[in-house]
C-alpha cells in the first residue's frame, strides 16, 4: 500500500521552516529599561544630624512661645481658674489665653474664628489640643471668656455650658447619662447582655442615677433572672429618696410609678426566689 | 630523569591550580552598590533607610504634635516589621537606621521596644534587691509612647527563562496608640532586573 504523498510548494515550505525557527528562536528580552544603579555606584547613608539644629531651634521657640502662654494666662488670675491651669483643666469663664495654657498647647495648634463678639476655637491639625479630662473639639467664647466647652469622649461629644456641667464629676454624669441612652438602644437592637453592661457602667460613674437601677431590674425581670432582678429593684428603691418623691408630686409621677412597680416586683420576685 | 621531569610538572600544575582557589578577603566601601546574586542586600537596606528617613523627617505630623502638646516632642515604640517575602531579609538593618535618625534629628523620642523592654525590668527588678538606694532606678516611670510604628516588605517575582524581576515594597506606618489613627506612611519600592548570562567571560 502507497502512503499518500504530500506535495508542498517552495514558498509554502520556506514560510513553515521560518515559523519553526523563529518558534525554536531564543526568547526575546522584553526589558529595555537603562538601569538606574550600577555595581560600584554609590548610596550614602542619610544624615539626620543635619537636621538637628533645625528641629532644636523650633522646639525651644515653641517652647519659649508656650511660656509666654503661661506667664500672661496666670497673671492675676483668679485663684479657681488659676487651680483650673495649674491641674490642666479647660474650665468657663477662661479666656483664650488661659485655655492654651490649661491644654498646654500653642497658638498655632487652635484655628480661632472670631463673629461679633464672641469667637470659636477649633483645633488646627488631627493632633487636638487636650485637657486634663479629654480632647478638646471646640470652646465658644462669649466675649472674651469661655461659654461653651466641647471635649470628644468614648461615647461622644460632651459639652459643658454650666459651672455644674464643666468638672470631672459632671463629665461623669454625662458619660453615664449617654451609656444610658446607648443602653436603651441596645435593648431595642434585642441584645439584652449589651444593654445590662452598659447600665452597669453608668451605674459606677453616675452613682446617683436611680433610674439606670430600675432599668436594669426591669431588664433582669424579663430575662427570668429573679435573683438578680430583686437585688436591683431594691437598690433602686434605696437609691430614691421617696419622700422627696412624694413631695414633687405630678412632675415626679413617672417615678412614682416606677417605684410603685419596683415595690411589687419586690414582693412577687422574694416569693419567687424562696 | 624523565620520571623526576614529570614530577616537577605535576607540581608546578599543582600550585597553580591551589593558586586559583586562594580565598581573597577585602574592605570596600559600605556604601559601595555591590549586587551579585540580585537577592536583597545592604544597598537596599540603605536605600529604603534613606527614604523613609527623609520621608518621615520631612512629615508635618511632629511639629502639629508639638504644637498641640507644649513643645514637646511626640514619643515614639518602634513595633515589628514583617517580612512578608520568601526570601530573607534582615529587617532589623534600615528600622534601626531609621530609630537612630528619629533620635539623632530630636523631633521624635524614641522608647525601648517590647523586646528590650523585658530585659531592661529584669534589670530594674534586680535593682530594686541589690542596687543601693541612691543609685537604684525607680519602677512605674515608664514614659509611655503615643505613636506606634509598624510595617512590613512584600516582594512579587516574575521570571522567564534567565530573566527575572524582583519587585519590593516597604511600607512603614505610623498610628496613634490612643485612635489607632494612621497619622503617617511611608513607602518605598525597589525594582530589580536579573539577567543570567550563558556564558561568562
Amino acid at each position: 500500500m502507497l502512503r499518500p504523498t504530500i506535495f508542498l510548494a517552495r514558498a509554502r515550505a520556506a514560510a513553515i521552516v521560518a515559523m519553526g525557527l523563529s518558534a525554536c528562536a531564543p526568547y526575546p528580552q522584553r526589558i529595555n529599561e537603562a538601569p538606574i544603579m550600577m555595581n560600584g555606584d554609590r548610596v550614602v547613608a542619610a544624615d539626620a544630624g543635619q537636621v538637628a539644629p533645625t528641629v532644636a531651634a523650633d522646639q525651644l521657640a515653641m517652647q519659649a512661645t508656650m511660656d509666654s502662654v503661661r506667664a500672661a494666662a496666670t497673671a492675676g488670675c483668679a485663684p479657681e481658674t488659676c487651680d483650673l491651669i495649674a491641674r490642666g483643666e479647660v474650665g468657663l469663664g477662661m479666656s483664650e489665653v488661659q485655655v492654651y495654657a490649661a491644654t498646654h498647647s500653642l497658638p498655632s495648634a487652635w484655628v480661632v474664628r472670631r463673629s461679633g463678639g464672641g469667637a470659636v476655637m477649633v483645633p488646627a491639625t488631627r493632633s487636638a489640643p487636650t485637657d486634663r479630662l479629654g480632647e478638646m473639639v471646640m470652646v465658644q467664647l462669649d466675649g472674651p471668656r469661655t461659654a461653651v466647652i466641647s471635649r470628644r469622649g468614648p461615647q461622644g461629644i460632651l459639652v459643658a455650658s454650666r459651672p455644674q456641667d464643666a468638672g470631672a464629676a459632671a463629665m461623669a454624669k454625662q458619660a453615664a447619662a449617654q451609656l444610658v441612652r446607648e443602653g436603651d438602644d441596645l435593648v431595642m437592637a434585642n441584645d439584652p447582655d449589651g444593654a445590662l453592661n452598659r447600665y452597669d457602667r453608668a451605674s459606677v460613674l453616675d452613682p446617683e442615677a436611680s433610674d439606670v437601677q430600675f432599668k436594669a431590674a426591669r431588664l433582669l425581670d424579663l430575662q427570668m433572672r429573679p435573683q438578680e432582678a430583686l437585688m436591683r429593684y431594691q437598690r433602686f428603691l434605696l437609691s430614691m429618696d421617696i419622700e422627696r418623691i412624694k413631695a414633687h408630686g405630678e412632675a415626679n409621677a413617672k417615678m412614682a410609678e416606677a417605684i410603685a412597680l419596683a415595690q411589687q416586683r419586690i414582693v412577687i420576685l422574694e416569693k419567687q426566689v424562696k | 630523569m624523565m620520571r623526576l621531569k614529570s614530577l616537577l610538572t605535576l607540581a608546578v600544575a599543582g600550585v597553580a591550580l591551589s593558586a586559583c582557589g586562594i580565598k581573597r578577603v577585602s574592605r570596600v566601601d559600605p556604601e559601595s552598590v555591590t549586587d551579585l546574586s540580585g537577592r536583597w542586600n545592604d544597598t537596599d537596606s540603605r536605600l529604603v533607610a534613606n527614604e523613609l528617613i527623609g520621608q518621615s523627617l520631612g512629615a508635618t505630623w511632629a511639629r502639629e504634635w508639638s504644637a498641640a502638646n507644649g513643645g514637646t516632642a511626640p514619643t515614639l515604640i518602634v513595633g515589628e516589621f514583617r517580612n512578608r517575602t520568601l526570601e530573607h531579609i534582615a529587617v532589623g538593618t534600615f528600622v534601626r537606621d531609621l530609630e537612630r535618625a528619629f533620635i539623632t534629628s530630636g523631633s521624635v523620642r524614641v522608647v525601648a521596644s517590647s523586646d528590650e523592654r523585658t530585659e531592661v525590668r529584669a534589670e530594674r527588678v534586680d535593682q530594686q534587691t541589690n542596687a543601693t538606694a541612691e543609685t537604684r532606678a525607680r519602677v512605674a516611670r515608664e514614659q509611655g509612647a503615643r505613636f506606634l510604628l509598624q510595617g512590613d516588605v512584600q516582594a512579587i517575582e516574575d521570571s522567564e527563562g534567565r530573566e527575572k524581576i524582583v519587585f519590593y515594597q516597604i511600607d512603614a506606618t505610623l498610628i496613634d496608640l490612643e485612635s489607632n489613627a494612621k497619622i503617617w506612611v511611608g513607602q518605598h519600592k525597589i525594582k530589580k532586573y536579573i539577567q543570567r548570562r550563558r556564558l561568562t567571560p
